[in-house]
């Protein structure tokens, strides 16, 4: 599937432009009330926001296929979304309901749905890297095709874990795929004081590794380089994609805002918006109307505060 | 000297070495965006050192810059992440002074902040301080006060082995004074009683303090306390000399049972002249197991159950 598809060819709102939009829609509403609940006391687990970045998550899990592996980052909530896990199964594990899958055990950005390809990732940055290396070991060795996908920050250049993992996944062309969400910063510091590029495709291409940049704003350009990365992985040579974004809200529900002077950013960020541009891309089709996606964010809002009463409920 | 909270003192301990010691570098991740602000405006960015996110390296460069008569102090943003940085704290850092038979110190400071009861899931909130516990010419600091935290700090740099320095955040607001005599390295009696002494360390350290408070508010004068400050090496004698008066020991840890401070005295205890004690001395400790995300406190040692373990023990 392209996404140049002509506006015919879509049943309406099951086209791919839609799923982009309403997985990004999902995860930027469910994060925007977790972090409200956590700050009215309902729940109490820190949330590291991905807005802004939510496009990277959605567009890379829409193109995987049954079986695929993925491992989220501690900010890649919208990969839990886009792998099919319902907002219902996410919140049982931030309140401890009897049928949380995870027992609540691990923290809830590392949740884990092992049957339907969302492994658990880790809280050591990079630690999950080789883990999801070694997902693509088994798959070589099964030869069915499958792939592993790892997401990671672009602080994660520092760790030795993720060249390790690139020397080996490179030499063994394991099909791996790579995705930095690469917003430039790392807690309060800028790419500026840590490394010499922000790109870090420098750093993986010696490796072996067949690598793309791209827009991580744009759903549709993350679509496209995903399903590039997985038919290339799935050939025998892993990928490394270097999302550029932004991240547009707090570091995490803890911490709060920790970057200095980066009001001038926000705003030209705001208008490279993830959603914001789907939406428009969607009108622009004559997809949707400004009513219609209005309508639809009332009706995730609500679905969303029902999810949570549903939890609730339950223990 | 002056009253402070817990966290404080550790911040004064930094400062103090920063200023009386011209040779003494920081490093770490987010300082002087974040972390150490204040400390990296005074001292430059020379000495208070912003890395990529990488401990092995942190720790053996700290180790490196040692060898050319430097002392360090890494901080690493949780304890769990002393994992990551294992091989620079066995291999790198404690061989040191053995290695070359003397002729190189290492004072080297790696702080460890335990961050406990903040949803950070079991890769967040462990202790660790019993992975250590047989590494030879390691020290082991768990302050359970200001004053411990301001003075084991001051003292771990003028050791010729380096220190692991295991920082509470449970009791980081936690107020006390911090004498003018330095206390490092010393275990304390921070509660004088006659006929049961509590001995622990950190968090459990304070939790004693508190189990003796809240009797004493009931009219007795039995329970003593020793926080030990320094686990290793341990003042044996502040220990054996409270344990020969009260003659019943109750020993308290976070960590699992199966290693640490506890079973060690437990066995250190055996030296005393038959009959000495009263009683075996007992141990309470964390449950072996991981501290989930959803609630920690269940596999914890608590208030109450030290305190009926104290009114058992006396009846
Ligand atoms: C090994 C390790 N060191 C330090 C940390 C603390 N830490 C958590 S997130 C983070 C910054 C991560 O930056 P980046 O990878 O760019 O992700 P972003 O927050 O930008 O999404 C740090 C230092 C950690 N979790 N693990
Ligand atoms: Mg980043």
């Amino acid at each position: 599937m392209t996404s140049m598809q002509s506006a015919q060819d879509f049943d309406h709102q099951n086209g791919l432009e839609w799923r982009l939009y309403t997985g990004m829609l999902t995860t930027r509403l469910f994060e925007d009330a977790l972090i409200r609940w956590e700050h009215e006391g309902k729940i109490s687990a820190q949330t590291f926001p991905s807005k802004g970045q939510e496009a990277i998550a959605i567009g890379c899990c829409l193109a995987l296929e049954r079986g695929d592996a993925v491992i989220p980052s501690f900010r890649t909530r919208g990969a839990m979304v886009a792998m099919g896990i319902t907002i219902v199964e996410q919140l049982r594990e931030f309140v401890h309901s009897p049928l949380a899958a995870g027992g609540s055990r691990d923290a809830p950005h590392h949740a884990s749905w092992p049957e339907r390809g969302v492994m658990p990732g880790s809280t050591m940055i990079g630690g999950h890297l080789a883990m999801a290396a070694g997902l693509a070991l088994a798959m070589q060795l099964e030869q069915k095709g499958e792939v592993s996908l790892a997401f990671f920050g672009d602080g994660t250049l520092g760790s030795g874990d993720l060249h390790e993992t690139m020397h080996i996944a490179g030499m063994s062309r394991l099909p791996l795929i790579l995705v930095c969400e690469n917003n430039g910063w790392e807690m309060a510091t800028p790419w500026q004081k840590v490394r010499k590029t922000q790109s870090l495709i420098p750093y993986a291409e010696p490796f072996g590794f067949a690598t793309r940049s791209i827009d991580g704003n744009d759903a549709l350009e993350v679509y496209n380089a995903a399903r590039w990365a997985r038919a290339t992985a799935s050939n025998g040579q892993p990928v490394f994609l270097d999302c550029m974004t932004f991240r547009a809200g707090l570091y995490s529900s803890h911490f709060g805002e920790v970057r200095g002077n980066v009001e001038k950013d926000l705003a030209t960020w705001e208008q490279r918006d993830p959603l914001k541009r789907m939406a428009e891309w969607l009108m622009g089709h004559g997809l949707a109307s400004a009513e219609e996606l209005q309508r639809l964010t009332r009706q995730e809002e609500e679905g969303i505060e029902a999810a949570f009463n549903t939890v609730r409920s339950e223990g | 000297m002056a009253i402070l909270s817990y966290r404080d003192a550790v911040g004064r301990a930094l400062q103090d070495s920063m200023r009386e010691e011209p040779r003494l570098i920081i490093i770490g991740q987010n300082l002087a965006g974040h972390a150490l602000k204040q400390l990296a405006e005074t001292y430059g960015k020379e000495r208070v050192r912003d890395t990529s996110i990488s401990e092995s390296a942190m720790v053996g460069m700290a180790v490196g810059a040692a060898m050319k008569g430097w002392k360090a102090v890494v901080m690493i943003a949780y304890a769990d992440i002393a994992s990551v940085c294992h091989m620079a704290i066995v291999q790198s850092a404690a061989k040191l002074h053995y290695l070359t038979n003397g002729r190189l110190d290492c004072p080297v400071i790696i702080r460890l902040p335990i961050a406990r009861f903040r949803g950070h899931g079991p890769e967040g909130n462990e202790v660790g301080a019993s992975w250590f516990y047989n590494v030879p010419d390691l020290n082991i600091v768990m302050p359970g006060s200001a004053n411990e935290a301001y003075w084991n700090f001051r003292e771990a740099l003028q050791r010729p082995t380096p220190t692991l320095f295991f920082e509470d955040r449970s009791i980081h607001t936690r107020s006390g004074d911090v004498a003018e005599n330095s206390c490092g390295g010393k275990a304390q009696v921070t509660r004088f009683g006659e006929k049961l002494t509590i001995i622990a360390a950190g968090r459990a350290a304070a939790l004693a303090e508190d189990v003796a408070d809240e009797m004493a508010k009931e009219g007795s004068r039995a329970v003593e306390v020793v926080s030990l400050g320094c686990i290793k090496p341990l003042d044996k004698e502040t220990i054996f000399a409270s344990a020969a008066k009260t003659r019943r020991v109750l020993i308290v840890q976070d960590e699992p049972p199966l290693s640490g401070y506890a079973p060690y005295i437990c066995c250190l205890l055996d030296e005393l002249p038959a009959k000495q004690l009263k009683m075996a001395p007992r141990i309470i400790a964390g449950a072996d197991q991981y501290l989930p995300f959803w609630d920690e406190r269940p596999f914890l040692p608590s208030l109450e159950e030290v305190a009926a373990m104290v009114v058992a023990m006396m009846r």
